[in-house]
């Protein structure tokens, strides 16, 4: 018998996994040979220069996007090969996601927007999934801004929606790309904290891509990016040590 | 670039072919018919009632333009709309919104002066068919005719102007782009959209309650006398002016009506949501169905109510009813098809300003997809849209129409009989039955291209930045 992911206590694993874009001349390769599995329960950061494939690993994983060689697993779900309409259940069930802009549907107010995976999936929230949405809401500060439109709200409370939405559902794993990178930096580590929090207090497992060596420093794990491979697998450290590593990537390169 | 409106204008120049070929064919026709009457002049009036056709024609050319300026001005607004950041970050370069605006305007003219030669050829030829036809099938004698009379091509012209003035009223939004929305996202301002049509509204307001009061007054008249049907006439074109000239305020309750009964599942919903987004863009959308639907309603309903009355004065002469069926059929159908000409301009303008928008929502679509949206539900979101916009469209027409219709017909003739008499609405279930097969149609063929569209978006369109 194989061994599962879980059985590994990992939530999402890669194994192998490269993307290439076109043929000939113009192809580029966005991930090579990349292997690494994520730990149930923990924030990954996922860092590297732009460019460096991390916004190609994230889709990857996520099942908005398919590989070109390699297997990918969701839980204990191999998702390489599954159809479209497996993956998009999956991904309504399974995953949470935060992306950097353009997070919600502008004809559906805050709560609309929040609700909405529950809605997609036919169902209402239980009553303990109930309870979860008003603390979220309460903790992000949107009890008086759940029947505003996404334009009627700032950039940070709609990235506060954004991230009750993906929160919401207890995902297996919450994808968030550069969910700080539209914000200032206060709305940024309100955000962040929230991220960090839930991971903490509910166990909720996180991959998070980023350039800012501030917002890494919140993840439990970082991983380096460059040129499409893992170049280093780090455990919770500081923003500077982060951003002096960061440095010296780009200089190497 | 912003001169470079072409994706999103071939059905522009479509509308400007058809409303072209229509005016200049309905004129071809009259004058042909025209030129028969004064060969076989044996009365010596055929002087007045070629100018009774031709005032006919001219008022369905008219109805055509007029829908043919309310989808062109529809279809320019939308494809501006889509293009806010481009035009935005051409006046951070420093171009005018003038200059923009006229170049808009410019490729309208030029647009509709291609329609207005299309429609020329076009519709002479129908008409040339059309008597070849008559002559062969003896319904008209072979007469002598002059296709080249400078007469048809006074609607190849209107239909010119209106392109460009259709261009330039549809192009005002580039004056309110800010250069600075090229550097935020330009969030939506539907709402902001409304704002400034107090006056239009008043005037819509006001003309719908005089003319509904004309109106009323024409049928209490109609009991006593057939003019009445005069003062109701006017009553009905005010009224109905008023109408569409507040489709603004009149269409989205409607559409929000309509759109809750599309049920509570998420693709409804925000399909409901969809069809008013931008209210102005759904309301001229949908007044151009109304104004067909609403026209071949009230005189299918009219003619019904006459046809009924004959039946009740006759019911000793059974022999004289297939005479009676036959007019009555006869005369509803070629109205059928004049209006429907209008209702073909409309229904183009529909599938391309719905094509537009869901285009405009890629983000929004992948996002969705992102979400965990099926394609399925994707494309009944759609189809649920397109509905709600025809379906609206439908109704309306079909109770303005039955209340015009009936209105026409009793004050025409509530008083034949020499005592006031009160005529029920008779409803004429075969047209109707054609005009909701009709919009089920249009309602599918205009969800096929956004659907596929709207499918084939992929969930990583949401997370890029552009
Ligand atoms: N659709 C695509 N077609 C071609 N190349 C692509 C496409 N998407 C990404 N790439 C390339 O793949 C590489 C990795 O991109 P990405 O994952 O977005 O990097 P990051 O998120 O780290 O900035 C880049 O070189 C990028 O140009
Ligand atoms: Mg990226």
């Amino acid at each position: 018998m194989e061994i599962q992911p879980s059985d590994l206590g990992l939530v999402a694993r890669v194994a192998g996994l490269g993307k290439h874009y076109g043929t000939g001349a113009g192809a580029v390769t966005a991930l090579e040979d990349v292997s690494l599995g994520l730990r149930r329960g923990e924030f990954t950061a996922i860092m590297g220069p732009s460019g460096s494939g991390k916004s190609t690993l994230m889709h990857i994983m996520a099942g908005l996007d398919s590989a070109t060689t390699g297997r990918v697993w969701l839980g204990d779900t191999e998702i390489t090969e599954l159809p479209d309409g497996a993956l998009t259940v999956l991904r309504r069930r399974r995953v949470g996601f935060v992306f950097q802009a353009f997070n919600l549907v502008p004809t559906l107010d805050a709560l609309g927007n929040v609700l909405l995976p529950f809605e997609l999936d036919g169902r209402r929230p239980t009553r303990e999934e109930r309870a979860l949405i008003d603390g979220l809401v309460e903790r992000l500060g949107l009890a008086d801004r759940l029947r505003h439109r996404p334009h009627e709200l700032s950039g940070g409370q709609q990235q506060r929606v954004a991230t009750a939405r993906a929160l919401a559902t207890r995902p297996d794993l919450v994808f968030a790309d550069e969910p700080t990178g539209n914000l200032d930096s206060r709305t940024g580590r309100e955000v962040l904290e929230i991220l960090a929090d839930a991971s903490r207090t509910h166990g909720q497992s996180i991959a998070m891509v980023t350039h800012d060596p501030i917002a890494a420093s919140h993840a439990d794990r970082i991983l380096f990016l460059a040129d499409g491979r893992i170049v280093r697998d780090a455990q919770r450290t500081s923003a500077e040590e982060i951003a002096t590593y960061m440095l010296s990537m780009e200089r190497a390169a | 670039m912003i001169g470079r409106l072409r994706s999103g204008q071939g059905p522009t120049l479509l509308v400007a072919t058809i409303a072209s070929a229509f005016g200049v064919a309905l004129l071809q026709v009259t004058g042909y018919l025209g030129s028969a009457m004064r060969a076989d002049d044996v009365t010596g009036s055929s002087g007045t009632a070629a100018l009774m056709l031709a005032i006919v024609a001219w008022v369905f050319i008219v109805i055509a333009v007029y829908v043919s300026g309310i989808v062109t001005a529809n279809t320019v607004a939308t494809v501006v709309a889509g293009r806010t950041r481009q035009i935005a970050l051409l006046r951070l370069l420093g171009s005018t919104a003038r200059a923009q605006r006229g170049a808009i305007a410019r490729e309208g003219l030029a647009i509709g002066a291609i329609g207005a030669v299309l429609g020329l050829v076009v519709g002479t030829l129908v008409a040339i068919g059309l008597a070849e036809w008559a002559a062969a099938a003896d319904v008209l004698p072979r007469v002598d005719h002059a296709w080249a009379d400078p007469v048809v091509l006074s609607p190849a012209i209107v239909a010119v102007l209106i392109t460009w003035l259709a261009a330039w009223a549809g192009s005002r939004r580039v004056l309110a782009v800010r250069p600075s929305e090229a550097l935020g996202n330009a969030a939506a301002r539907s709402q902001e959209e409304l704002a400034g049509r107090r006056g239009r509204t008043a005037t819509a307001a006001t003309l719908a309650t005089v003319g509904t009061l004309l109106l009323l007054l024409g049928v209490a008249l109609g009991l006593v006398t057939p003019l009445g049907v005069l003062v109701g006439l006017l009553g009905g074109v005010l009224s109905f002016t008023g109408i569409v000239l507040g489709a603004h305020v009149v269409m989205p309750p409607i559409l929000r009506l309509v759109g809750r009964a599309l049920g509570t599942s998420p693709s409804a919903r925000l399909a409901a949501e969809n069809a008013v987004r931008h209210p102005e863009r759904s309301s001229r959308m949908t007044i151009g169905l109304v104004i067909g639907v609403t026209l071949v309603t009230m005189f299918a309903v009219a003619m019904e109510s006459y046809r009924d009355l004959l039946f009740a004065a006759t019911e000793d002469r059974p022999d004289l009813r297939a005479g009676i069926e036959q007019m009555v059929s006869a005369t509803v159908a070629v109205f059928g098809i004049l209006v429907g000409f209008s209702a073909l301009i409309a229904a183009v303008g529909l599938v391309n300003t719905l094509s537009l928008s869901v285009l405009q929502r890629t983000r929004e679509l992948g996002l969705l997809r992102a979400l965990g949206f099926e394609r399925r539900q994707l494309r009944a979101m759609v189809l649920a849209e397109s509905t709600a916009l025809t379906a609206a469209a439908t109704v309306t027409g079909l109770v303005l129409g039955t209340f015009y219709g009936w209105a026409g017909a009793q004050s025409l003739l509530g008083s034949v009989q020499g005592e006031p008499l009160v005529i029920l609405p008779s409803i004429p279930w075969g047209v109707v039955g054609v005009l909701i097969v009709a919009a089920g149609v249009l309602t599918l063929v205009a969800s096929l291209a956004p659907s596929r569209r709207a499918t084939a978006v992929s969930p990583v369109a949401a997370l890029a930045i552009e």
